[in-house]
């Protein structure tokens, strides 16, 4: 350390109020009295800590216990608003609709007739259940995401809370997946779990057999893979766009505004010009095309199918560059 | 025995040539520190390069140049080991503010592997620890600055760290608070044997805690060494407040061959030798002046500082030049 900087000899400060020799003799001292100790009413003692800490997956799973217990209770957990889990609730009980409907079916012995063709499992129904754009994709699952995705990262910007996590041995990678896991649990909950009780239901409900399994099971198959592309796109752009706000707020609105003006733009487009090809931008097109191959329905836009599964891709791809982009500015010292 | 003896002895951090650059600006430049157990301030301007330095320690950032070991863990490849270690407590808010509490401890610990049931009991003695027993279960939102200072200074001792960094722990809190945070940092030192790394514009706060001080200044570590040695380096001084005529006795005072300088009413005298005294008191006689009070200065961190960044260039008049708003609570 021969390069510090030598003291020796220096001469430190001196403080005196201007005109400090003014007047003096006048000058009367005032003596604050001291202030009594208010004292302690406990003991402060360090007590050491000898457990271990666990390994790499127990950090994790924290992370994705704290996120997604929250949604059940706020007990200890990330609090989600009680508006918010009212509306999780709301739209998970709604997208199972279905469930009662077949019931009834089953219970008139309705073969055929009003409710099977509108509840009963077909590849139309299927698709419908998770792609239908009225009202699943315009009032379910973009207002679902959006509420879930909302302060999944912009809260930990917003509150610094960052530091929490990066300060320990919690890596980026760690950070981003378990939010990303979090996030993408609960919308397959609502959104696949639902399709798979509402196909469960109808075998049940019905009484279906092997031939029945036999016959639906690859469609149903295909409209739960069409359900998991939603629920990782939705992902990935809801959490890009937490994770570049301070906002709940914006985030939610960026969401719907992705999904609605995208979808709203092509809409238009093709009553101008009869072109459906604009929709490849609409991440909700991209995955209705996408599900409709899946399923076996016949689809209903002009464009191939590749544009829309390469768009998906680019969308996906482009939505967690920024996220990780994002998350990697996240700081620690300060936010 | 001895072997053992060395350990406890050695070093907790050390860097050799660590340099670290973003884009074209040198945040470090060839930092080589040995950093002994105890408690160390980390003093330094805004900008400095404390809180790279913090980013390094911590694992978080890649060094453009050099090696360290915190721990015995390299700083380069070994930064979860090195966070396992550590108490972060981060100098801005990092509290989750919906949630209590305990949960927010909790939540830090298991983060850092814990399972559920320890990091609960954990939390409960650590919130003890800082004061916050009654305010365990109350919102972190409805807490004052002090309380969440608190807070955070528990969520980083759930684990019960080797190394405690602090980063400015006296942050816009009241004089109560300051006491209480100050006082509970030391005892983490003497009785639970810890290290405390702390930074903070406060040199009072910081020659409370701490036995050594590291300076670092636009990225160079301009100082590191202990308190009293700084101390000892300083000239003494005895302080007069005279009264009836200072000018005149400090004209006595040089003339007698001390070296003397006055400020109003107050005067400094270097302390030659035993007699000094003697010749104060016989050149304010032959200048018919009032000594009205008469004592040995005692330099403070404060001078100390000031002293070194006058050496240096730095244009800095008091530590008060170095806070924001933030530091002072929005004063």
């Amino acid at each position: 350390m021969e390069d510090q900087v030598d003291i020796g000899g220096g001469q430190t400060r001196m403080e005196a109020a201007f005109g400090a020799g003014d007047g003096d003799d006048e000058a009367t001292a005032v003596v604050a009295k001291s202030q009594s100790s208010l004292g302690q009413i406990f003991e402060q003692k360090y007590r050491p800590w000898e457990g271990d800490l666990g390994p790499r997956w127990m950090r994790n799973y924290a992370i994705y216990r704290h996120h997604v217990y929250g949604v059940f209770t706020s007990k200890g957990h990330r609090q989600y608003h009680p508006m918010v889990r009212l509306l999780i609730l709301v739209i998970f009980l709604t997208s199972l609709t279905p469930v009662p409907m077949l019931f009834l079916s089953s219970l008139i012995g309705d073969d055929g007739g009003f409710f099977e063709k509108m509840w009963g499992i077909n590849r139309y129904n299927l698709w419908g259940q998770v792609l239908g754009y009225f009202p699943r994709n315009i009032c379910m699952w973009p207002l679902l995401t959006a509420v879930v995705v909302g302060g999944m990262i912009s809260d930990d910007r917003q509150h610094g809370t960052s530091a929490i996590y990066f300060s320990r041995p919690i890596s980026r990678l760690d950070y981003i997946a378990m939010k990303y896991l979090s996030v993408a649990i609960i919308l397959g909950f609502v959104i696949v779990f639902s399709y798979f009780v509402y196909y469960t239901s109808a075998i049940v409900f019905r009484a279906e057999g092997w031939a029945f399994l036999a016959d639906t099971l690859p469609i149903f198959l295909g409209g739960m893979l069409a359900g998991s592309i939603l629920v990782i796109t939705y992902t990935s752009i809801g959490l890009a766009l937490s994770s570049i706000s301070q906002s709940r707020f914006f985030a939610a609105i960026g969401f719907l505004s992705i999904i609605y003006g995208t979808k709203l733009v092509s809409l238009l487009v093709e009553l101008q010009f009869e072109t459906t090809f604009l929709y490849i931008m609409s991440p909700y097109d991209c995955l209705a095309h996408l599900g409709q191959y899946l399923v076996g329905i016949p689809l209903n836009y002009d464009h191939p199918l590749s544009f829309s599964v390469v768009s998906l891709i680019a969308m996906n791809c482009a939505a967690i560059w920024l996220l990780v982009s994002r998350v990697s500015s996240l700081e620690v010292t300060r936010e | 025995m001895p072997e053992q003896g060395q350990l406890i002895e050695s070093p907790i951090i050390v860097t050799k040539g660590l340099r670290k650059m973003y884009g074209p600006h040198l945040a470090l430049d060839d930092v080589n520190l040995e950093i002994p157990r105890g408690s160390v301030g980390i003093l330094g301007p805004n900008g400095a390069g404390k809180s790279t330095l913090f980013k390094c320690l911590l694992g978080l950032i890649t060094t453009t140049s050099g090696e360290g070991t915190v721990l015995g863990h390299d700083i380069r490849s070994e930064g979860e080991s090195i966070r396992s270690k550590i108490g972060y407590m981060p100098e801005y808010n990092a509290l989750d503010p919906n949630l209590f509490a305990i949960d927010q401890v909790r939540y830090a610990g298991e983060l850092l592997g814990m399972n559920s049931k320890n990091a609960t009991r954990r939390s409960h003695e650590v919130l003890e620890y800082v004061g916050l027993k009654d305010q365990r279960y109350r919102k972190i939102e409805t807490f004052s600055t002090g309380m969440l200072q608190a807070t955070k200074l528990a969520c980083a001792l759930v684990h019960d760290p080797e190394i405690l960094i602090c980063d400015e722990p006296t942050n816009g809190l009241d004089q109560r608070a300051r006491s209480f945070m100050l006082q509970t940092l030391s005892r983490t030192v003497r009785e639970g044997n810890r290290s405390v790394l702390m930074s903070s514009h406060v040199m009072d706060d910081v020659q409370e805690v701490c036995d050594n001080i590291v300076m670092i200044h636009q990225g160079r570590i301009v100082v590191q060494r202990s308190i009293e040695e700084l101390v000892k380096q300083v000239d003494k001084e005895i302080e007069l407040v005279v009264w009836g005529g200072a000018s005149r006795m400090e004209d006595k005072l040089r003339s007698s061959g001390l070296e003397a300088r006055r400020l109003g009413r107050v005067i400094r005298v270097k302390m030659e030798s035993d007699e000094t005294i003697e010749e104060i008191l016989r050149a304010a006689v032959q200048s018919s002046v009032q000594v009205r009070q008469m004592k040995e200065y005692e330099p403070d961190l404060e001078d100390i500082f000031l002293l070194i960044m006058d050496k240096l260039g730095a244009e800095i008049k008091g530590t008060e030049d170095l806070m924001t708003p933030e530091h002072t609570g929005g004063a």
